[in-house]
């Protein structure tokens, strides 16, 4: 038989499939979509995530306020720092949640083993594997967007409340504010290459949010200087503690200890947001290249 | 067409196959046969690429599987009736498949009508019997109107209805010219389904011809005669090169004359017969001595002389 040619058929009649589309990435991406929206426990778990947003920014930016000060008034820079601090907190408690959802999505098919009729579809098997990884990452953008329009306005309008009056011409606000979007999706993707990688959701899940969560709290609590302060440093290259630069405010110190010259340990590194953003990039890439030369090789 | 050429598969501790060479040919329906762990589905997840061959080639119209640009509409394939998330509807894991090759939701509502599981579409499959999963592996198999299929144990599961339909169409699929590569474990349905045989044992092949040929090499016909004159007739027949066992005091197993000689030299030797029948070998029995050597797994307490 001739490759397309459609077979004359009265068993198997060829109805619409007569017409013959090679595969596609714009189909992969579509059949993804399908897959994602299709799956009940994807619409909880994005809930949460809206939820948590909205409630975790809203509830941060009620207990936000000056007050404490008494006579003296905040700088603007800790006023827009306060406003960062509030919007942000929620991110690292979204990152457990697309954490968990990164690896279901694609050990999730594995467990199942729907992961054989893709493969059988997209026998290349890597395209499918990018058109997953952006459609789970795209979804997880919108929501996030959604969330961030929602607790924006709130936000600015409660810390108003509290006096704090945040300028909205400040960079650093949005770099913040959209960055910690950034960091949720980028760890959403961290999960999906362990995912990949472990094809299991019990293993992939702990190992995703160990390294999220467990290991940097782990060497956190190593401070001081000397060979420590390596281990402070190299802690630096944990997803949260990216996330963390990718969400800094130049004003922190202003609204942690405002009227203190700032304290800087002798020997720790300071990342700059875009460091932070790149070096999520480089986690990504990285479990990515090392799923894709796994799955040439193995047997699904 | 599916071409295999010293097809071979090593898992860490087994060879599953062990360089085969055969082919299914457009046309007619290719079984494949074998004891448990023979490597009928192994070979299988290889002709789609699932399972990598450690050497040798498999390709399915001159090609390996994975270098068609559409795959689905060249292969269609039931493999495993399990490969699908349980917390999605049948139509959506269809749509999902068919979106791959942009195929669109009016073929989804064809196979679905076509494989008839028009009543649970809209169901979890989760909660699918094992027979309506072989129906969604199928419906999945003809979402691309494939030329060539491959059908690993299509009727697992199915009811007595189920089977007869697969059957027939099965038929039908390779009357259309077709290419269908089916295993079962069912050897009287491979007889009715079948044009030709691929028998395999420890991943080795035993037998690749048509089903009628096997038939002819598996000892031809065996005559039963009833008879109170056992002896003197065994002796009669024996004289004219007859084989003969005597499965009862009366009763003769003759190999090597038809029932008519039988007759004849029975009359002349004054024998008397109250029943003569003869027994084609089924493919059962011819399959049984191909393989015999070959099984992995014995039922415990069957010894092998039992299959004799
Ligand atoms: N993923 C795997 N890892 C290790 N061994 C495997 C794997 N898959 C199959 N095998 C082994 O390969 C051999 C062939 O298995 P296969 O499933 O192909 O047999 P089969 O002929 O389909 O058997 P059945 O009739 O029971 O379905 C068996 O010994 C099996 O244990
Ligand atoms: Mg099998």
């Amino acid at each position: 038989m001739i490759a397309g040619t459609p077979t004359p058929s009265t068993v198997v009649p060829a109805g619409d499939a007569a017409i013959r589309h090679g595969l596609s990435l714009r189909g992969m991406i579509r059949s993804e979509w399908i897959k994602l929206r299709s799956i009940g426990s994807t619409w909880w778990m994005y809930a949460a995530l809206l939820v948590m947003t909205v409630g975790i920014g809203t509830q941060m930016s009620s207990s936000t306020s000056f007050a404490w000060l008494g006579d003296e008034q905040p700088t603007q820079m800790g006023m827009q720092a306060a406003a960062v601090n509030a919007m942000i907190l929620g991110a690292d408690i979204n990152v457990l949640v697309v954490g968990v959802l990164g690896v279901l999505v694609i050990a999730g098919e594995y467990n199942t083993g729907m992961i054989r009729s893709t493969f059988t579809a997209v026998p290349r098997r890597v395209p499918v594997l990018l058109a997953k990884a952006m459609v789970f990452a795209v979804v997880t953008f919108l929501v996030g967007i959604l969330s961030l329009a929602i607790t924006v306005p709130m936000s600015i309008g409660i810390l108003a409340g509290n006096g704090i009056d945040v300028r909205l011409d400040d960079p650093h606000y949005w770099r913040a504010v959209i960055g910690s979007l950034v960091y949720v999706v980028l760890v959403g993707l961290i999960a999906f290459g362990i995912g990949a990688i472990l094809r299991n959701i019990a293993g992939g899940i702990a190992l995703a949010l160990g390294l999220v969560l467990v290991a940097p709290i782990a060497l956190g609590l190593v401070s001081g200087v000397g060979p420590q302060l390596v281990l402070r440093n190299v802690s630096l290259l944990f997803p949260i503690n990216l996330g963390r630069a990718l969400t800094a405010h130049p004003g922190y110190p202003d609204f942690a200890a405002p009227g203190e010259p700032p304290v800087r340990l002798e020997g720790l590194l300071v990342l700059e947001p875009w460091q932070g953003a790149l070096g999520l990039v480089v986690w990504v890439v990285v479990l990515f290249a090392a799923a894709v030369v796994l799955l040439k090789r193995r047997d699904a | 067409m599916i071409e295999a050429q010293s097809l071979t598969k090593r898992f860490s501790t087994t060879t599953a196959v062990d360089g085969i060479t055969f082919s299914a040919r457009p046309g007619r329906v290719t079984g494949f046969l074998g004891p448990n762990g023979a490597g009928k589905s192994t070979t299988m997840r290889m002709i789609v690429g699932l399972d990598r061959p450690s050497s040798g080639s498999i390709t399915v119209n001159g090609r390996p599987y994975a270098e068609h640009t559409a795959p689905i509409h060249e292969v269609g394939a039931l493999l495993d009736a399990t490969a699908v998330s349980g917390g999605r509807s049948a139509r959506n894991h269809l749509l999902a498949v068919a979106a791959t090759h942009r195929i669109g939701a009016r073929r989804v509502d064809e196979v679905i009508r076509l494989t008839g599981l028009e009543s649970v579409a809209r169901k979890r499959v989760r909660g699918f019997s094992l027979g309506m999963g072989q129906r969604l592996g199928l419906a999945t198999a003809l979402l691309g109107d494939p030329a060539t299929l491959i059908l690993d144990e299509p009727v697992n599961g199915l009811d007595p209805d189920g089977v007869v339909w697969v059957r027939q169409f099965v038929r039908g699929l390779a009357a259309e010219g077709r290419t269908v590569l089916l295993s079962s474990h069912l050897m009287s349905e491979m007889a009715q389904t079948a044009d030709h045989l691929v028998i395999l044992g420890r991943g080795r092949i035993i037998a690749d011809a048509a089903v009628t040929d096997i038939l002819a090499d598996a000892g031809g016909t065996t005559v039963a005669v009833r008879t109170p004159d056992g002896g003197l007739l065994a002796t009669a027949l024996e004289a004219h090169g007859a084989g003969i066992s005597f499965p009862e005091p009366d009763l003769l197993s003759v190999n090597g004359l038809d029932s008519r000689r039988i007759a004849e030299i029975a009359a002349q030797n004054g024998a008397v017969i109250y029943e003569l029948t003869p027994y084609a070998a089924s493919l059962e029995e011819a399959y049984m001595a191909l393989t015999r050597d070959d099984v992995e797994y014995h039922s415990a307490g069957t010894p092998r002389e039992a299959t004799r």
